[in-house]
């Protein structure tokens, strides 16, 4: 059976979120339903399933690997190069409990970095369904669904304030 | 007896139209992306002006005159005994200072839901990540040997010596690579939706520079999620690095047995210091911004009202920081601590000290406390160009200053900048004007996305026969 994608913009958030209920209703699975838009609506703003987040547990891990490198650089390297500075013993810790912060911080953030990239799967210029008008404030239900129902589908959009129906082409971004 | 009824008219809160209120008064989106893209593209006499005179600068300050002390070495600069720290590490602190603009406007703002803050957190994030490039070239000037500068880096190596990660210097560095690199992909990550907004009303080589900062966005779900959970993760890491950064500049002298320098307050006292100069910074480089960018729509007096409620209680705090701090080594009555005293009430340096008091206590604190003044343009600018003047000759006398009197009398003596560290100076302050100045011309300089979310939150709401605003929480 042949599939459509179909997008439709809207102004208003409220009947996104009814819109995708209607959807549901009619045997649209969630995964098969994208909503797009200019600014962020959370999940339950939308109606939709939460998004499983691993960015916390990818920072933390992080923050563990740049501590475990500081600690590292304040013991480790005294004790395989030792020099004695200043009558302190070769690994004291008050002084080395700032280079070890640093580092943990560190890791934190640049793995928070990595973390939304990697889970956006970011950069990604490929070809991809979107319409230019989301930054000017639309919200866009992007959904599949059988050509048979095609009809059905944009007949209930419209019912529900489409501003637009659109069949979107894949395009680079 | 008829009783005629009366119903009082539903009244607005505030003595102002609510429309004054950039949350309460939207436009359309596309507008307000269409004002943003003609901010971005004006360009006019006075921009390129200011392009020329600072490129011209900055290659007489940091090519001429860095390249003249790195072939001649330090001794064009007017550092000698006892005064071995000079104005380079005086720049070095003031421009750590300002970068804890961004940080304190954006992060902290951020974490504590400060709705003003919306229109204003990437100017001052750029703020703080050009005041670190600039504040990072000191130590390599200070340096003399610049091109010795990797011996600071941990690396395995020949020599078989690693750099002593228990030194206040390494901290230094360490804790600005840190500060640099997170407080960059901290101005980032909020930029990415309105460089797609960018893209998508761009053509030529600009729309070839957004398409690859925008990494491909479409505004998804996923997407937005992901990215709201790391702009807060990032609010909240990049405080602590904040306060660390300064922290640990302030042990750069804390550590060293110096009298005046060996202070435990110090760490607190410089960074309630660095976010008193850096929001004045914010406010000050805000009010030329909105004039010159012709961003009226978004930059409002209630923002400037707010920044400056936000000077005034940091002036208070400074002042609590300086008072404790010269109180402690006035009643020690230790003599060094009594030469220093000396120094800055009646000695060479008084006018300067004397000054500063004048513009980072008393001008705020008769100023600052009204309305009128933080909402007028040539009053905030006045103010808040005052308190950088101070907070500048507070560094300098800090580092300066302190040096010229120790426990040996026979070894005092005073300090003069030269031509050279002069000109390195104002190099380096064109180079942040420079680079301020282009880069918002090629980045949206108002997060459109966050102002249109605090629209769709904010609504007036009535109680009673009042209108109130009121926020929605969405998340």
């Amino acid at each position: 059976m042949s599939q459509k994608v179909l997008m439709a913009l809207f102004t208003e958030v409220t009947p996104v979120a009814d819109m995708l209920d209607e959807l549901r209703n009619r045997g649209i699975d969630d995964k098969d339903m994208t909503v797009l838009s200019g600014m962020p609506y959370p999940a339950r703003v939308l109606g939709r399933p939460m998004v499983w987040e691993k960015l916390p547990v990818i920072a933390i891990s992080g923050a563990v690997v740049g501590f475990l490198i500081g600690v590292f650089l304040n013991a480790g390297t005294p004790l395989l190069y030792p020099i004695h500075v200043g009558g302190q013993p070769l690994v004291p810790i008050p002084p080395s409990a700032v280079i070890t912060y640093e580092f943990t911080m560190m890791g934190l953030i640049v793995s928070t970095f990595l973390g939304v990239l990697w889970e956006s799967t970011f950069p990604s210029f490929g070809p991809k369904r979107y319409h230019p008008r989301i930054t000017d404030g639309r919200i866009g239900i992007l959904f599949r669904c059988s050509e048979r129902r095609a009809d059905e589908f944009r007949a209930l959009l419209e019912a529900h304030g489409a501003e637009e129906i659109v069949e979107p082409e894949e395009r680079t971004l | 007896m008829s009783v005629e009824s009366k119903t009082a008219p539903l009244v607005w809160v505030e003595a102002e139209d609510p429309r004054e209120h950039l949350l309460l008064d939207p436009r359309p989106p596309e507008e307000m992306n269409q004002m943003i893209m003609d901010a971005m593209h004006r360009t006019g006499p006075g921009f390129w002006t200011l392009v020329i005179v600072t490129g011209a600068l900055i290659l007489i300050g940091l090519v001429g005159a860095w390249g003249y002390q790195i072939l001649k070495g330090m001794g064009v600069a007017g550092i000698r005994r006892p005064v071995y720290w000079g104005v380079y590490i005086a720049n070095f602190v003031f421009w750590i200072g300002i970068s804890h603009s961004g940080t304190f406007v954006s992060a902290i703002l951020r974490v504590f839901k400060a709705e003003f803050r919306r229109p204003i957190t990437r100017a001052s994030e750029m703020m703080t990540s050009f005041a670190l490039i600039v504040a990072g070239m000191y130590p390599l000037i200070h340096l003399g040997r610049t091109w010795r500068f990797y011996w600071m880096v941990p690396y395995p190596n020949q020599r078989q010596l690693w750099p002593n990660f228990h030194s206040p210097l390494e901290w230094d560095m360490m804790a600005i690579f840190t500060y640099l690199i997170g407080s960059t992909l901290y101005l980032y990550l909020p930029l990415i939706p309105d460089m797609a907004m960018a893209r998508d009303r761009s053509t030529g080589w600009r729309y070839k520079l957004y398409r690859v900062l925008a990494l491909g966005w479409r505004g998804s779900e996923p997407e937005w999620h992901h990215l709201k959970s790391a702009i807060n993760i990032f609010a909240f890491a990049i405080i602590p690095v904040m306060f660390s950064v300064h922290t640990i500049v302030s042990w750069d002298f804390g550590m060293t047995m110096k009298t005046g320098w060996h202070s435990s307050i110090f760490g607190p006292y410089f960074v309630t210091g660095a976010i008193f100069s850096g929001v004045s910074a914010v406010a000050t480089v805000l009010l030329i911004v909105r004039k010159a960018m012709k961003l009226e729509y978004f930059l409002r007096p209630e923002h400037f009202d707010s920044i400056g409620k936000l000077i005034l209680i940091f002036s208070f705090a400074w002042t609590y920081f300086f008072f404790a701090d010269y109180l402690t080594e006035w009643y020690g009555g230790e003599s060094v601590g009594k030469e220093l005293i000396t120094l800055q009430a009646r000695g060479p340096v008084a006018p300067l000290w004397y000054l500063m008091l004048t513009t980072n206590i008393l001008i705020p604190w008769l100023t600052l406390w009204s309305r009128k003044v933080r909402r007028s343009f040539w009053g905030l600018m006045l103010v808040t160009l005052g308190v950088n003047v101070g907070m500048y000759i507070e560094r300098y006398i800090i580092v300066t200053g302190f040096l010229t009197r120790n426990r040996l009398p026979f070894d005092w003596g005073m300090y003069n900048p030269s031509i050279v560290e002069i000109l390195i100076s104002i190099g380096s302050l064109s180079t942040f004007i420079f680079l301020y100045a282009v880069v918002s011309r090629l980045i949206p300089l108002v997060p459109v996305w966050e102002v249109q979310e605090g629209q769709v939150t904010h609504t007036l709401r009535r109680v009673g026969r009042a209108l109130v605003p009121s926020v929605a929480e969405l998340e």
